[in-house]
């Protein structure tokens, strides 16, 4: 009896090991994703909903975490400081955002251009700011940006022309974007050049045969070709702007324009650390994710069809 | 910023995990709480006078060691400790500074200390003794104190052939003098963030921005004295006779060293923060006492200076105690803050200085310490701080920098302070009423 019944069982556990091997195989990358990111986006979320308020009577009476409902996003949401600083945002976004990207694509397609010269030293020298810390980077251009440190204002005074202060005034926003694009540009052009280094050469052998110049082919093949690669950096940068907060922090110090709200990070960073508010804190923060989250998607939507020919 | 691709979530992860995993609520130094081993006390402390102070103490207690971490400046020491008291790792003793205190108190991080404070009192000044009680109990032990003074430029002064101001209006006339000698120089700078220096000058005019009756607040920031505060340096940034630029920046520092601005009415301890930038300089600079709002009274207010306070956190409140009476009235540690530039809290203390030489700023000034012991004695007595200084301080930095920057009023800024602040108090649930 037992050589009959023997087989099934055999298979049945065969099958069943089969059936339990993808999720023991899941499970590292579940544990790390469940102890880092979703408890702690579960417990942000918590938190956002809870305040630190008076407990008893007294003037100095001890404050404890209490379940204050929507009150940290209304006071979010009605703050006139968290518009004003995506209104910021929007600004250095505008100026950070094309000029890196262009200028990353440029350099990309010369690189790429046959017979170029120098192009190993021009793609370290390039890239080179990317591998700067972004603090150390941002102290490095405040002393070139303060007047009596720079040595640009030196020349400009030697030949007569007053000195410039641009961490005053309208050049404020070019000059804080100016540190992001020249940390940027190196890096966003390396992934485009990658890019355009995995088009077959035989692409650019057809269009020459028909006539093509280096300029069509660049305009009418390379661009076309990395336009994913192009949306991929075109994300990260504005998921970048979204997140500025090194570049305005290293440099408030050095100016009275840069308030501690400049941008929707720093006025997080104020709330949480400054003023001890944690839960108003969180309630911005899961507001500025969300937000992040849905013009990612806008973008990816408007975008994927044409650069990854999905329909 | 393109290569910062991690969502905004991280960040936000770091502190909920840093908050997640802190119920155990155990003190730091819960290891050496062996019954008789030797204890070790975390001391959070910035400055370059508290390493001495600690290893002298460690000389001549082998019972109770004292390890010191830097945890940065006031603001951010005072951040961090309220952020690691709630995980449950909170040092045992800390530095805080008189005006974030209350703060501290109602964070539940600075620990009532009234049972082990017999006869302190008596140590240090009443100003200064009124800085750490609150609603009749003790929460600290005064280590450092920072009345307000002119540190200025001596020999610059001199060669201008101006006397030192001893009232606002002089200081004015002198400001006026200083600018028209040469264009570039400035007496002084009006910094916009100087949350601290603002509220000293302001206490000497007669400001009181929060009071507390019973358990009602009362929250002032525009009264009268406060506004005719900011209408004196208001019409000195506009008849550009002051700087109106941030302090310590590496722009103040060159302008310093070329001798552009001819002083800083500070705290007493500007002496060793000048002589941080402008060493060279040593010698050229003095200290007078603060010019005055009236010519009959000489009381100034305190800008900075700090207590030494137990947390709420630690397992040997008395041993943390005493270190923090010692940190306050021992002659050792007073010998070695006066070595540093501090100028200590308590009356010994400040007997001591006497004995001692200038600051190495001002060498040539022999009567340095009489003049800060003069200047000590006749501070504001009764000066309190409300329960979100940090909250007003952030509000009047921002209200003030955009003041200058887009050229709006000064005096509106105080009241835009004053309203954030009794939004904020309102909404943790204090009474407050607003003037």
């Amino acid at each position: 009896m037992s050589a009959v019944t023997d087989p099934p069982t055999l298979a049945y556990r065969r099958a069943r090991r089969r059936w339990g091997a993808p999720f023991l195989f899941l499970l590292p990358a579940a544990l790390l994703f469940v102890a880092f990111l979703a408890i702690p986006i579960g417990y942000a979320i918590y938190l956002s909903f809870r305040g630190m308020r008076m407990a008893g009577g007294g003037p100095f009476g001890v404050r404890q975490e209490t379940w204050v409902g929507l009150d940290n996003y209304v006071a979010a949401f009605t703050d006139p400081e968290l518009l004003a600083g995506l209104g910021r945002l929007a600004i250095y976004g505008i100026i950070a955002v094309p000029l890196t990207l262009g200028l990353a694509l440029t350099f990309a397609l010369l690189l790429d251009l046959p017979r170029v010269r120098g192009a190993r030293f021009s793609r370290t020298a390039i890239f080179i700011p990317y591998a700067v810390p972004g603090v150390v980077a941002t102290l490095l251009w405040g002393f070139l940006y303060l007047p009596s440190t720079s040595p640009g204002t030196w020349v400009l005074e030697r030949v007569g022309l007053g000195g410039l202060d641009v961490l005053h005034g309208p050049m404020l926003f070019p000059a804080v974007a100016n540190i992001a694009i020249w940390g940027g540009v190196g890096f966003n052009m390396i992934i485009l050049y990658t890019s355009l280094r995995g088009i077959p050469a035989d692409v650019y052998e057809a269009a020459r045969l028909d006539g093509a110049s280096e300029w069509d082919i660049a305009y009418r093949i390379k661009i076309p070709l990395v336009a994913p690669a192009l949306v991929l950096t075109g994300l990260f940068a504005l998921i970048g702007t979204l997140q500025v907060y090194g570049e305005p922090t290293t440099l408030r110090p050095m100016t009275s324009e840069i308030s501690q709200t400049w941008v929707p990070l720093m006025m997080i960073y104020r709330d949480a650390f400054t003023r001890d508010n944690l839960s108003l804190a969180a309630a911005s923060s899961v507001a500025l994710a969300l937000g992040t989250l849905v013009v990612s998607v806008i973008l990816l939507r408007l975008t994927q069809k044409r650069s990854f020919g999905e329909s | 910023m393109m290569r910062r691709t991690i969502p905004v979530m991280a960040t936000l992860s770091a502190v909920a995990l840093a908050l997640a995993g802190c119920s155990s609520g155990s003190g730091s130094g819960g290891a050496d709480a062996e019954a008789d081993g030797p204890i070790t006390l975390d001391y959070w402390a910035w400055g370059t006078a508290q390493q001495p102070m600690v290893d002298a103490w460690n000389a001549a207690h082998p019972d109770i060691q004292v390890k010191r971490t830097d945890a940065g400046g006031g603001t951010d020491s005072s951040a961090k400790l309220v952020t690691a008291t709630r995980a449950g790792n909170a040092p045992d003793v800390a530095i805080v500074e008189y005006n974030t205190l209350p703060a501290m108190i109602v964070a539940g991080v600075a620990a009532d200390i009234s049972e082990h404070a017999d006869g302190l009192e008596e140590e240090f000044a009443p100003g200064v003794w009124s800085q750490v009680t609150f609603d009749g109990a003790t929460y600290g032990v005064p280590q450092d104190a920072g009345p307000q003074a002119l540190t200025y430029n001596q020999a610059q002064f001199d060669e201008l052939g101006i006397e030192v101001p001893t009232t606002w209006e002089e200081f004015a006339d002198a400001a006026e003098k200083v600018h028209e000698a040469d264009p570039d120089s400035y007496i002084t700078t009006f910094a916009p963030a100087e949350f601290g220096g603002f509220a000293g000058f302001a206490q000497q005019a007669g400001a009181e921005w929060w009071s507390v009756d019973g358990d009602t607040w009362t929250v002032d920031f525009d009264d009268d004295a406060s506004v005719a505060v900011a209408d004196y340096w208001q019409d000195l940034i506009d008849r550009d006779l002051v700087l109106a630029e941030p302090l310590l920046t590496p722009e103040w520092n060159a302008k310093v060293n070329k001798g552009e601005v001819l002083s800083w009415p500070a705290g007493l301890w500007a002496a060793g923060v000048l002589y941080g930038v402008a060493e060279e300089s040593a010698g050229d600079w003095a200290m007078a006492p603060l010019p005055r709002w009236d010519e009959g009274s000489s009381a100034v207010g305190f800008q900075g200076g700090s207590a030494v306070v137990v947390t709420t956190s630690t397992e040997h409140a008395e041993a943390a105690a005493e270190f923090a009476r010692w940190m306050g009235t021992a002659d050792e540690a007073s010998a070695a803050q006066i070595e540093q530039g501090q100028y200590p809290a308590s009356l010994a203390g400040q007997e001591l200085t006497l004995e001692s030489d200038p600051p190495l700023l001002m060498p040539q000034q022999k009567d340095y310490w009489e003049t800060a012991a003069e200047i000590t004695r006749s501070t504001i007595p009764e000066i309190s701080w409300g329960p979100n200084v940090n909250v007003a301080s952030s509000a009047f930095q921002d209200a003030m920098s955009t003041a200058v920057t887009d050229g709006t009023p000064l005096r509106d800024a105080l009241t835009t302070t004053e309203a954030e602040v009794v939004e904020d108090m309102e909404t943790t649930g204090f009474e407050v009423t607003q003037k």
